[in-house]
């Protein structure tokens, strides 16, 4: 039992390895799966907005390069109409002042920088807002855009889904910043992190995408499949062995057996072939020996006679050799154990035995439960059972695999009781039915023949009888009658 | 060569029956037969010097047949033995002969069978005992013979003439031709081809030179 125990720990052990390590690996590819998407969505949402900003560098030398006079059409304030993200456009000739406004002195000085620096200067951003100016100094007039970072998203070709997607995507200078997509940020095990400047040296804002992963996301389902399978094949496995284990027994049991039974039938052989071959050694010597003296010239009678009675003699004992034998083979425990059994108990028994051989066939039993108390000798009654059902066990095998049934009952008849076995197997063949108790008669490929003749014996000496007919299930019926006990027949 | 005896069979077997009755087969052909119930006793008093053969039973209480007949080979007895068994197997056929049996039959055995191998047991036995008695008369002649008698043999049956043994030994030819005439009287042979097959072997064996 504690081997037992211990041996399938094992099993559960190896079952707990096997699961954790595959759910690691495929947790540790999944994990690296989402980190690659992570980075490919945040290079595309870099080289999108990139380009994005990029354009207004272009708008600005655009404006700068044409110049339009300023008390001419001004084309320049059609552009809010043609792009949203630009919220308007504002202009500074060389001999005006920057319009009024909230922003002139941030504008003055961006204009300032970027006569310096010759590319166009961020200012006033207000990136919590998605709001800034892009100034470009020139000659003769200098000009502003004030952007709309929310209008700016290039949504059509955004990688992700903005309400469902995980990641949060801001656009950040400093400490201040403005969210592109809130993602679900929370905290989790797993942190995946991008971070990447605008491609656009005027217009220096950080890219950064972050994202956390929980546990949620773990792929589980393939995990609990993969440890499921391990389960599965683990207990294949141990099934396997268990089976091969159970035949190697099975064969040994056998081999044992037989060679218990060829020993005994061999030691059986010697001593027989020994007890009959001295008498008949003496009743041919004998023989010979009194034709030899008749053969002589005068002819021994009174000598030949002699032998002739000696070798009679021997033949007798040749005779009681076999009879001795013949009684000890017929009559192997005297008919003083008789006793009440309950009849029922002994099939509940039987059956209980034979259970692995009935759930292998497939076999359906009808069991009675009628109490019949018969004066039997328990073990050759168990022993009559027992091989009325494997018998019948046997026969079904040649049933189809749905039809397979077998019944026992009981009941009592007069002062008898009795118990039926019947299957629906092919039954036997009406021209073997007075021969199937003969010893030495077997309609089973291989069978020695011995079982029934042996049960039909048994029951014999209990005073009861066996007798084998064709069934109402198909089959074949074998009824043992016993006398009920004292008292219990009523 | 002593008085000829008659053969004795010797029947070992522990059952009555058997024993009555092939001891009567037996004496049909007009063998005596010695019947003997116990192996043991067999072994004990059994006539050594007689001449005959043993029929024994394989299967017996106390020591079994094999073991008896290993005894008595052992002992360096001559009888053959003839063996009986009830239940015969390759096996057992087959230790039999190599303990030395001169036959192995199986019961119930055919008086044929049975007589001719009692038969024949007891020509070998007594063809056998007749080469030994030889032997033994022609030994005690041989011890008879003086040194240079023996040395004259040793060169005959080599195939030395008169003339040359004369000149080995350096004596006359008249001596060697007298030492010749002795060797024939004493040996009790009438022809050279009788001395020559009789005494060889143990001119050889004295070693003369």
């Amino acid at each position: 039992m504690e081997h037992g125990w211990r041996s399938r720990g094992a099993w559960w052990l190896a079952w707990a390895l096997l699961t954790a390590a595959g759910g690691v690996w495929l947790a540790r590819a999944e994990l690296a799966r989402l980190h690659e998407d992570f980075d490919t969505d945040g290079r595309i949402v870099h080289r999108l907005l990139s380009q994005q900003v990029v354009q207004y560098d272009a708008v600005l030398a655009t404006l700068a390069l044409l110049a339009p006079a300023a008390d001419g059409p001004r084309p320049e304030q059609r552009l809010p109409a043609i792009n949203p993200a630009i919220l308007s456009v504002v202009r500074h000739d060389r001999d005006r002042p920057w319009p009024d406004g909230p922003h002139a002195e941030a504008l003055t000085q961006a204009e300032a920088r970027s006569r310096t620096l010759r590319r166009a200067e961020v200012a006033a951003p207000d990136l919590p807002q998605g709001r800034y100016l892009l100034v470009l100094a020139a000659e003769p007039t200098s000009f502003a855009l004030a952007i709309d970072l929310a209008a700016t998203i290039p949504w059509r070709d955004w990688p992700m889904d903005p309400r469902q997607s995980p990641v949060r995507v801001r656009v950040e200078q400093g400490d201040r910043a403005y969210t592109v997509q809130p993602g679900r940020f929370a905290d989790g095990p797993w942190t995946f992190a991008f971070r990447k400047t605008l491609a656009a040296q005027s217009q220096p804002f950080d890219v950064v995408a972050e994202r956390t992963v929980g546990w949620i996301e773990l792929p589980w389902a393939r995990i609990a499949g993969w440890s499921i399978a391990v389960g599965l094949a683990l207990a294949a496995l141990q099934a396997w062995l268990r089976q091969r284990a159970a035949r190697r027994r099975a064969e040994e049991l056998l081999r044992l057996g037989q060679a218990a039974r060829l020993n005994t039938l061999g030691e059986l052989g010697a001593g027989l072939a020994h007890e009959l071959n001295q008498p008949l050694t003496a009743v041919l010597a004998n023989a010979q020996a009194a034709r030899r003296l008749l053969d002589d010239q005068p002819p021994e009678i009174d000598a030949a006679r002699d032998a002739m009675t000696q070798a009679a003699a021997q033949a007798r004992r040749a005779a009681e050799v076999v009879g001795r034998l013949r009684r000890l083979v017929d009559q192997p425990r005297g008919p003083a154990d008789l006793q009440p059994v309950a009849l029922q108990e002994v099939v509940h028994g039987a059956l209980y035995l034979l259970e692995p051989e009935r759930q292998r066939r497939g076999v359906a039993v009808h069991e009675a439960d009628a109490t019949v108390t018969v004066q039997a000798d328990p073990v050759a009654l168990e022993q009559i059972v027992h091989n009325l059902l494997v018998n019948a066990l046997q026969a079904l095998e040649a049933a189809p695999a749905d039809g397979r049934r077998l019944a026992v009952e009981t009941g009592r008849d007069g002062a008898n009781g009795w118990l039926a076995v019947d299957d629906s197997g092919p039954g036997i063949p009406p021209e073997a039915l007075p021969r199937v108790f003969e010893p030495f008669f077997s309609t089973r490929e291989g069978g020695l023949g011995l079982g029934l003749s042996l049960c039909e014996s048994l029951a014999g000496q209990m005073g009861g009888t066996l007798s084998a007919g064709r069934s109402a299930m198909g089959g074949a019926r074998f009824e043992l009658r016993l006398p009920l006990a004292a008292g219990a027949a009523a | 060569m002593n008085a000829p005896q008659s053969p004795v069979i010797h029947l070992v077997d522990d059952d009555e029956a058997v024993r009555d009755s092939l001891a009567l087969l037996i004496g049909t052909i007009g063998l005596r037969v010695q019947p003997w119930a116990q192996p043991q006793a067999f072994l004990d008093h059994f006539d050594r010097h007689a001449v005959g053969a043993v029929v024994m039973d394989v299967r017996m209480p106390g020591i079994g047949g094999l073991a008896v007949l290993q005894q008595l080979v052992a002992q360096g007895v001559d009888l053959p033995v003839i063996m009986l068994t009830g239940h015969g197997t390759v096996e057992m056929c087959r230790r039999a002969f190599k303990a030395g049996a001169a036959e192995f039959l199986e019961k119930p055995v055919d008086d044929e069978q049975l007589l001719e191998a009692v038969q024949q047991a007891v020509r070998q036995h007594v063809a056998s005992r007749e080469r030994q008695q030889a032997d033994q008369t022609a030994r005690e002649r041989f011890a008879q013979l003086s040194e240079r008698e023996r040395e004259v043999l040793g060169h005959i049956a080599r195939g030395l003439t008169n003339k040359e043994i004369a000149r080995v030994l350096a004596l006359s030819p008249r001596t060697v031709e007298t030492h010749r005439a002795n060797l024939f009287a004493k040996l009790g042979c009438e022809s050279l081809v009788q001395l020559i097959r009789r005494y060889a072997a143990l001119a050889e064996e004295a070693g003369t030179p």
